[in-house]
């Protein structure tokens, strides 16, 4: 039987996402300047990077030219600068402009960018610079050595679904670091049982989360402006549901379309990639999509909660980075440029805390005085009361955006601080049979949840204990039944889960296979019952440019 | 025992593609890439029978542009020891006597004993390649290759033939098999192997200058299946689907 | 002769597929202005080249030689070899049996002429055949292009035409012989054998319900199951599900399996990979069930549903058994 591996390096980065990989490039550049040498490697599950990669995304390049002083924009790669803009409020029918565009929402010198593309080319930069990046490789648990990190244990690779050993069975390896840093991006599993052992989220609102749910669609040559940028607010959402939908010009005639759910919702009836065909509805989309082919799909929930909702980012022997930690900007849509922001001000942490042997978490909570004294805590810091404002309804969050504007960010204009509970809590004992009735699925331009979940090019290992635990699926079939009517059935945009008939009753058939990583079901669950572990290394979607 | 693992790179197999719009090639921008499957158990019975024997090396042998690295990193990773990489940039240059000469070109002083390769590549599936490639340096063949047994000299290998018959033969060394998938079962790279990959060894050369003679055939671009019948589709609920597929079958196919 | 096809034996009695590319020699040669010749080879050789007497072609070439009693790549691809260097017909037709992929690439290689293999169909430009194929597992199909005049090499995929077409006639038959040196033979084959004992003859069956890697897990297939016996089919797969250990080999329907023309072929969760509908393509009718509305399967498919079998299948056997009752 093969036996476990053991890794010995200094600085394990998990997830290769931009916090990462920039949080690595800096650290390496550092450790040359100081003439240090270290081991730095980054841990991704998928089969490559930029796999499990999906955003909008429209980037400002602060973090990168940071990063990169000697590039130019030229060198980044991005689909293009935003060249125009606009804002809308749609009803069903008819879009309307809004007067002028207000400026924490402009995109003025920002950049359409593909997430997939850019972490890949991070990536090979990272590679350039010495550092291991083992794609097909998840982080299931953490070391410790008391209450010290001292690791990551990796996934087993090669477990039937009865739970037995395959012929190809390997065991996960143990890779010991001095500083593990956490970057796995929205809702990481290792970061969920480093905040509940080590009671990060003290004295600290929630996390909120809100869903994005995406279609590129490939346009008839030359008909699509790279770097056109449009937001909507309205329809299909309505004025009680957070969120809104985006529409980008990429290159290749790309229009890159999405919405954006909060994920605090009250109606357990609300389904976003319903809402996504709904939004497809409308004319003006319509009139502009129709001539295409949707060529991709992908789901990705992303942190909401703001400054209030970060954890404590540092413990003995690990520091949290990026969405991870919840560095998101909900007001301007953007979190690519904190998150790497964040992976920099880690890796000068651990840069000191290399040259001094010292990995507590005194040591390493050097990190957080570094993120308070950066331009992070500046940007985060006017927004940090924006997406609890959304509790009032549409109308109530944009008055109490447009006070924190002119109050530095405070609540209703004159409060430090709101307080907001989990999104989860918020949703009602109401079951609505019927919201999407109307609907029809068309399989060309409308596409019920199993066609996009084919075209999100997501696969598993099928014969494998399913990566999705629920801690007691009775719940499932009588009190989750009758007070919310199975919410997860609606959440997940990937028909993971299903109610099935089973003899009298219904069950709850897992379709793990279909999954995308997203997180819904983990964040959403009314009971929270729901636990995402990594399914085997290198299964889940192979997004390409998402 | 020395051998030569031949491994292309193809498109992903969940991927859905599309023509490009010049109507030459497929649109290659949105699509993941992934070593053929057959190839990936060619190169599993490679490392098995080079653990069997207990010396020699497994040298993997990739034709394609620069992204075909991943596949080969993937290759080293698993234990292979080195890599050449024919580059060639066109994607569809595909002539299996072209290729399979630059590939004989390539190794013909290596003194390889045995050349695998996988039965066809997911793309054209040709499945001519590593054939001619063993007839142009005098190897014996063998295709649809399920089992291996090396003995003194020569090579036992299980063939499959069709409707569940199958066939032993033993053949003189140096061989060239074309393997079938699902012969074996490919390992997972390991942290340390991918770790080692990145130093072992891959030689770079240029298709065009080792490609020393001329296509035989080349493709007319790529086109979607015309459906040559007429398909009803049948739509709507699963109510009426059912509805209609009993009609079909009582009435107009009569299962009876 | 313009068209020299290679026959394959099969127990002394000429391939079902070395019978279709006859009827596409004809075809072709017909639409072209071709004459055909045939070459019959190997232990039967006189039997093959007798058969094929009845058929309306030039004539036939009877090719024996000890060593090509037992099949073997190193003999056969010699022998085809040289008779084509010294017939020079323009084409060579072959069907693509598992033994033409194992030894027709070394002819090629040994002419230095083009092996266009597995062709699904052809056009005629300028007076002159242009074959196409299949590409990326079936999705897409291409024409392909000659750089230079003949001779070329052709297998056909199966039904790619139909040994019900082939005229009758009557052609003389003329003994060939090649010199194959007994060193070049450096393959010493065994008997072959069967793997799996019994099973159902899947190509004598009038219904069969097949079942695909869309099934998603062996607890669903005695939903096809159930189908099957409702309506008295035989039940076969795809290569996946055979692989996956949910069904025994034998019930594999593809190159590598049965091939099968029944009545009806109820496909369930099949997406149609090469592989597989060269094992029944034949069939009168195809009714295909899947969720994936690309798949290529539809393609040849009298009839198509894109929806999830697990929720249809239930319902189709129920209400097959109730019509039934």
């Amino acid at each position: 039987m093969a036996e476990r591996e053991v890794l010995d390096l200094d600085v394990l980065f998990v997830g290769a996402g931009p916090a990462s990989l920039a949080g690595a490039i800096h650290l390496k550049r550092l450790l040359r300047e100081s003439g240090q040498e270290a081991n730095v490697a980054v841990l991704e599950k998928a089969s490559e990077v930029g796999a499990h990669s999906l955003s909008g995304a429209i980037v400002d390049p602060r973090a990168l030219r940071e990063l990169f002083p000697n590039y130019n924009d030229a060198d980044f790669p991005f689909e293009a600068e935003v060249t125009e803009e606009h804002l809308y409020y749609l009803t069903a029918t008819k879009k309307i402009p809004f007067p002028f565009v207000p400026p924490p929402m402009s995109h003025h010198n920002c950049f359409v960018t593909s997430l997939g593309k850019l972490t890949r080319w991070l990536g090979g930069i990272c590679e350039e610079d010495g550092v291991d990046i083992f794609c097909g490789f998840a982080g299931t648990e953490l070391l410790y050595d008391g209450d010290q990190v001292i690791g990551v244990r990796t996934g087993d690779r090669g477990i039937d679904k009865n739970g037995e050993k395959k012929t190809q069975f390997e065991p996960g390896a143990d890779i010991h670091a001095k500083v593990v840093i956490l970057g796995e991006g929205t809702r990481g599993s290792l970061t969920k049982k480093l905040i509940n052992r080590h009671e990060l989220m003290q004295e600290r609102n929630p996390q909120v989360w809100a869903v994005g749910v995406k279609e590129l669609w490939r346009m008839p040559v030359g008909t699509v402006p790279p770097g056109c940028v449009t937001h909507t607010m309205g329809f299909p959402l309505g004025h009680d549901i957070f969120g809104g939908a985006f529409l980008y010009g990429m290159q290749n005639d790309i229009w890159d379309l999405g919405l954006v759910v909060g994920l605090d919702y009250k109606n357990p009836a609300v389904d976003s990639h319903h809402e996504l065909q709904r939004l497809k509805n409308h004319p003006w989309i319509r009139s502009l999509l129709s001539a295409g082919q949707m060529i991709a799909y992908g789901a990705k929930s992303l942190p909401e909660g703001g400054w209030y909702s970060i954890p404590r980012l540092a413990v003995d022997g690990a520091l949290l980075i990026g969405d991870s930690a919840g560095f998101m900007n909900g007001q301007r849509l953007k979190g690519i440029h904190l998150a790497m922001k964040s992976g920099m001000l880690a890796a000068e942490t651990t840069a000191e805390a290399l040259s001094t042997g010292n990995f507590t978490a005194t040591q390493l909570a050097d990190y957080e005085s570094r993120v308070e004294s950066s331009w992070i805590r500046d940007e985060l810091w006017k927004v940090r009361n924006f997406h609890q404002g959304f509790d009032r309804g549409l109308l109530g969050g944009l008055a109490n955006a447009g006070m924190g504007l002119l109050t530095g960010g405070r609540g209703w204009g004159f409060k430090n601080r709101l307080f907001s509970e989990a999104g989860h809590k918020k949703m009602k004992k109401i079951v609505e049979k019927n919201r999407y009735k109307d609907l029809q699925f068309d399989g060309t331009y409308l596409f019920d949840k199993v066609t996009d979940v084919y075209y999100s090019a997501t696969a598993h290992e099928e014969n494998q204990v399913p990566h999705l635990h629920i801690n007691d699926q009775n719940v499932c079939t009588t009190k989750c039944a009758e007070e919310y009517g199975n919410p997860c059935v609606k959440f997940c945009p990937a028909d993971v889960y299903e109610m099935v008939p089973d003899g009298d009753g219904q069950r709850l058939q897992i379709n793990f296979s279909n999954c995308v990583h997203c997180k819904t079901c983990d964040i959403m669950d009314p009971y929270q019952i729901i636990d995402w572990v990594p399914p085997e290394g290198g299964d889940g979607p192979v997004w390409v440019n998402l | 025992m020395n051998i030569c693992v031949l491994v292309k790179q193809v498109p992903g197999s969940e991927a859905h593609f599309s023509v490009s719009a010049d109507g030459l090639w497929i649109q290659e921008t949105e699509l993941p890439f992934e070593m053929n499957e057959s190839d990936n158990y060619a190169l599993e019975e490679a490392l098995q029978i080079r653990e069997q024997k207990g010396t020699g090396e497994v040298v993997i042998v990739s034709l394609g542009p620069d992204r075909c690295q991943k596949a080969i990193r993937e290759a080293l990773a698993k234990g292979a020891d080195r890599a050449i990489h024919i580059k060639e940039d066109a994607p569809y240059n595909t002539d299996p006597y072209a290729i399979a000469s630059a590939l004989a070109n390539t190794i013909k002083d290596e003194g390889f004993n045995l050349v695998l390769s996988g039965l066809q590549s997911d793309d054209l599936g040709f499945g001519q390649t590593g054939v001619i490639l063993g007839e142009l340096l005098g190897m014996t063949t063998a295709t649809l290759v399920v089992g291996t047994e090396v003995l003194d000299g020569k090579i036992r290998v299980k063939r499959e033939l069709e409707a569940g018959w199958f066939q032993w033969q033993t053949m003189d060394l140096p061989a060239s098999l074309a393997i079938q998938s699902g012969l074996n079962t490919p390992r997972y790279p390991t942290l340390k192997g991918i770790m080692t990959a990145k130093k072992k060894e891959i030689k770079e050369l240029s298709f065009a200058d080792i490609c020393a003679v001329d296509e035989l055939q080349s493709f007319n671009g790529l086109s979607v299946q015309h459906a040559e019948k007429q398909t009803e589709m049948i739509a709507g609920t699963v109510d009426q689907i059912v509805a209609r597929l009993v009609d079909i079958l009582k009435n107009e196919i009569r299962i009876n | 002769m313009d068209i020299l096809v290679v026959l394959e034996d099969k127990s002394g009695n000429i391939h079902r597929m070395s019978q279709e590319a006859i009827a596409g020699a004809q075809q072709i040669g017909g639409e072209c202005g071709l004459s055909i010749g045939v070459l019959a080879l190997g232990e039967n050789a006189p039997a093959l080249a007798e058969q094929a007497s009845q058929y309306a072609v030039e004539e036939i070439l009877s090719l024996e030689n000890k060593y090509l009693f037992n099949y073997t790549a190193d003999g056969f691809a010699a022998a085809v070899a040289q008779v084509v260097s010294s017939e020079n017909p323009k084409y060579v037709f072959f069907g693509h049996t598992y033994q033409i992929r194992d030894y027709v690439p070394r002819v090629s290689a040994k002419l230095k002429r083009p092996f266009l293999n597995d062709i699904v169909s052809y056009s005629v430009q300028g007076g002159k055949p242009v074959f196409s194929k299949q590409a990326f597992n079936a999705k897409l199909v291409t024409a392909l292009q000659l750089i230079d005049d003949s001779p070329c090499i052709v297998s056909f995929q199966s039904a790619a035409f139909s040994s019900d077409t082939i005229q009758s006639g009557l052609a003389s038959v003329r003994s060939v012989t090649v010199n194959i040196d007994a060193g070049s033979i450096k393959t010493v084959p065994e008997d072959p054998f069967q793997e799996t004992a019994g099973g159902v003859d899947l190509s004598s069956a009038d219904l069969i319900v097949s079942i695909g890697r869309g099934i998603s897990k062996e607890e669903n297939i005695s939903i096809a199951q159930e189908l099957a016996k409702a309506m008295g089919a035989e039940i076969a797969s795809s290569r996946p599900v055979v692989d996956s250990g949910w069904l025994p080999p034998h019930h594999q329907v593809g190159s590598s399996g049965q091939t099968v023309a029944p009545k009806l072929y109820l496909a369930l969760g099949i997406s149609g990979a090469i592989q597989h509908v060269v094992g029944m393509k034949g069939s009168k009718n195809i009714v295909v069930i899947n969720k994936d509305p690309d798949a290529p399967l539809f393609e040849i498919a009298d009839y198509g549903v894109v929806g999830d079998l697990l929720e249809i299948v239930p319902k189709l056997t129920e209400a097959i058994q109730a019509f039934k009752n």
